[in-house]
């Protein structure tokens, strides 16, 4: 048996003597903490990417579309409204009214189309761009020099079956023009300070070279908005589970005002679904409007859509009123310079 | 001499304590949790060193009940390493020049598991049709994905299961017919949706009763199912083969008309048969009015809107006290009239238009919104009298 000084000397304290723990233990314990914290401390610091975005976390610094909009010109109409009973005349009368496709498309510039074809129906149902529309459109673009035509969209049925249902692979494949076709690898996120719209994967492969954008969209009935013409097709673009934006369906489809800054937009009025959009489904659903509105101001080319071609109030379709609001656009169509054209 | 330290009795209020034993059992246990730590670790760090597209493109997972259809030209869930456009579509072109629309999945498009389907393909066995991809099938969950936003319209009549297909018309220039089954709870929400998206020119069916011919498709309701087929253009080949595809489907599908009582007493002389409804909920706007049906008829010259609800006695006799107290509000004049026929009758006036309502057992109904009270009575009292078929 030791005497006390001795295990004293043996470097044990009193505590130890008592159940404790020596000094040389604690030293022992708090520098291996201290070492257990120093080395996660570094790991931490070594696997930090500050600009690495983890969704629902950090915001990520996504992409966001430059302005496909041409300089503005006070002389010349910025909406243009052709009455017709063809597609193509009736499109180049509309565009004419603008000015021609030259003054939006130059040579050698490379142009997305992107018509509405978010269903498998056949053109007569109006539930998608007529591709007829589609053909003077592009047709239109190719006269004015392009050097490349894309045609793009997102549709929420198999995209093979939905353009060539539509009768669009069809337009795509005699024009000789890109069809686009959404792949994982096509989607990248996109950033925007929109209502609802902020940090969201979006379709972004056809835009990567494209110097104009042009919105070629059906005029619809929507079981949810009212009415999808020419702002609601931009949803064609947006990749993930965007059906959670249908709650705030009015919102999204103003931010889309903000989202894009497209060169043009032409609405196919041709044959309008009235109702039970914006699937349809019957003829007795599409009324023939022999109408085309093309224009760079959506929202203004919107609400001409709404009052005159689905021929109802336009104080319910609130997307326009708050893309007015927020000075994306004007919904009084006649404070513009407008063009009323027969073909 | 001192005594051992472990002899030594605790000092002052301090209870000492200190483990002497680490069982194997909470070693094992706590280096498994070490170990588990450390890989949860690793997969997180390597997970979130890679942008993973497919986190918002597509969620497979949350796809697998339509895993059926993937192989098909719509299908939704699409194999696990197939992306959205790796589909492709194929104008097939003929040895005699003419193409035939299909749609075929992309090469190398993984099988899907038996184990996923939803149910039985939708199978028509017609000279001429030629499926131009799987059958699809969706759900309450993502019918949206087919139908967008026209979902919430047949959700609200408690859709169950949807399957669809389209087949190609052989010797045609590209023509076919997509053919769509959606499944209710019940016939009667079955005839709700059905009724809704009715055109109301549409010519009759004379294999289906609840169905019409409108332009390119044949629309029907038989039993729960509401089945529309839908042709690509009014080629008569096509819309000929269309029809039989609906003949088909009008024979295979069993009848069943169960909570349509109260659709099959509206009579039928002066019916317009293309304006009958089917309400669920707040028929009216009055929320004792439930599961009502109501058409439009032609009685001596004059358009009248009769509905009627078939309850029990009981919920009929509430209903009949309700609509009184509604119909006595706003200033109302409410008449009573003499029964009929073993029901009770009143009139009413308001906002410039009039009802006749009755009540007898467990049936309520009556004409609304006319502004001819005496041609609205006549045609309840008919009504009651059994003189109108």
């Amino acid at each position: 048996m030791k005497s006390e000084p001795d295990a004293i000397k043996a470097g044990e304290s009193g505590d130890a003597a008592s159940g404790g723990i020596s000094r040389r233990e604690f030293l022992v314990r708090a520098g291996a903490t201290g070492a257990l914290l120093a080395g996660a401390a570094a790991g931490g610091y070594a696997l930090w990417q500050p600009k690495h975005f983890v969704p629902g976390f950090e915001p990520e610094k996504g992409l966001q579309l430059p302005s496909y909009a041409v300089e503005p010109n006070k002389a010349l109409p910025s909406l243009a409204i052709a009455h017709g009973a063809e597609h193509d005349a009736t499109v180049r009368a509309a565009i004419g009214a603008l000015g021609g496709m030259d003054r939006f498309v130059k040579k050698g510039d490379v142009v997305v189309l992107k018509p509405n074809v978010a269903f498998d129906t056949p053109p007569a149902l109006a539930a998608t761009t007529h591709p007829e529309t589609l053909r003077a459109v592009a047709k239109l673009v190719l006269e004015a020099g392009a050097a490349r035509v894309y045609i793009a969209d997102n549709p929420i049925n198999s995209p093979a079956g939905c353009f060539l249902k539509s009768g669009l692979r069809q337009v795509a494949d005699d024009l000789n023009l890109d069809l686009l076709y959404p792949e994982s690898s096509s989607f990248a996120p996109l950033q925007l300070d929109g209502e609802v719209l902020r940090n969201w994967t979006f379709f972004h492969e056809p835009f990567k070279k494209a110097t104009k954008v042009i919105g070629v969209a059906p005029c619809k009935d929507h079981n949810l908005c009212h009415a999808s013409m020419t702002m609601k097709n931009w949803y064609g673009l947006l990749g993930g589970r965007r059906s959670q934006f249908h709650q705030y369906i009015h919102s999204i489809v103003s931010d889309f005002a903000l989202m894009m800054k497209p060169t043009l937009v032409v609405l196919d009025g041709m044959n309008v679904l009235m109702k039970n959009g914006p699937t349809g489904g019957r003829l007795s659903d599409v009324k023939p409007m022999n109408t085309v509105v093309a224009g760079t101001d959506m929202v203004a080319v919107d609400s001409y859509g709404y009052t005159h071609l689905m021929e109802r109030d336009l104080a319910e379709l609130a997307y326009v009123h708050k893309a007015q609001a927020r000075g994306l656009g004007n919904t009084n169509w006649k404070d513009l310079l407008y063009k009323e054209v027969q073909a | 001499m001192v005594a051992p330290a472990a002899a030594k009795p605790p000092t002052g209020n301090r209870k000492t304590f200190r483990r002497t034993k680490v069982s194997p059992a909470e070693r094992v246990a706590s280096l498994i949790i070490v170990v588990l730590l450390v890989a949860i670790g690793v997969v997180i760090w390597f997970k979130g060193k890679h942008y993973d597209p497919d986190r918002f493109a597509l969620n497979a997972d949350a796809l697998k009940s339509t895993a059926s259809a993937v192989e098909g030209k719509s299908g939704t869930a699409r194999g696990a390493d197939v992306s959205p456009g790796e589909t492709k579509a194929a104008a097939k072109t003929q040895a005699d020049g003419e193409s035939e629309a299909t749609v075929e999945p992309a090469e190398g498009a993984t099988a899907v598991p038996a184990t996923a389907a939803k149910g039985e393909p939708l199978e028509i066995k017609l000279d001429g049709l030629k499926p131009m991809g799987d059958t699809e099938f969706y759900n309450a969950d993502n019918l949206f994905e087919k139908i967008d936003g026209r979902a919430p319209a047949y959700l609200n009549f408690n859709f169950q299961h949807l399957r669809c297909r389209s087949f190609s018309i052989t010797g045609t220039s590209g023509s076919f017919v997509d053919v769509y089954e959606y499944r209710f709870d019940t016939p009667v929400n079955a005839f709700g949706m059905f009724a809704l998206e009715r055109d109301p020119k549409g010519g009759p069916l004379d294999f289906a009763p609840d169905g019409y011919a409108s332009g390119m498709g044949f629309f029907f309701r038989q039993g729960p199912c509401y089945i529309q087929v839908m042709a690509s253009d009014q080629n008569a080949k096509t819309l000929e083969l269309a029809k039989s595809i609906a003949e088909d489907r009008a024979k295979i599908l069993p009848a069943d008309d169960t909570g349509l009582d109260a659709r099959r007493r509206l009579p039928v002389t002066g019916l317009d048969s293309a304006s009958v409804q089917f309400v669920q909920e707040n028929a009216q706007g009055q929320a004792f009015l439930k599961n009502v049906f109501q058409a439009n008829y032609d009685f001596a010259g004059k358009k009248l809107l009769f509905f009627l609800m078939v309850a029990t006695p009981a919920e009929a006799a509430t209903a009949w006290k309700s609509y009184q107290a509604f119909t006595g509000q706003f200033g109302g004049k409410v008449t009573a009239l003499p029964d009929v026929n073993g029901a009770k009758l009143f009139a009413a006036q308001n906002f410039g238009t009039w009802k006749v309502i009755y009540q007898r057992d467990g049936e309520i109904g009556g004409v609304v919104d006319t502004d001819d009270a005496d041609k609205a009575r006549a045609f309840v009292e008919k009504y009651l009298e059994g003189q109108l078929k």
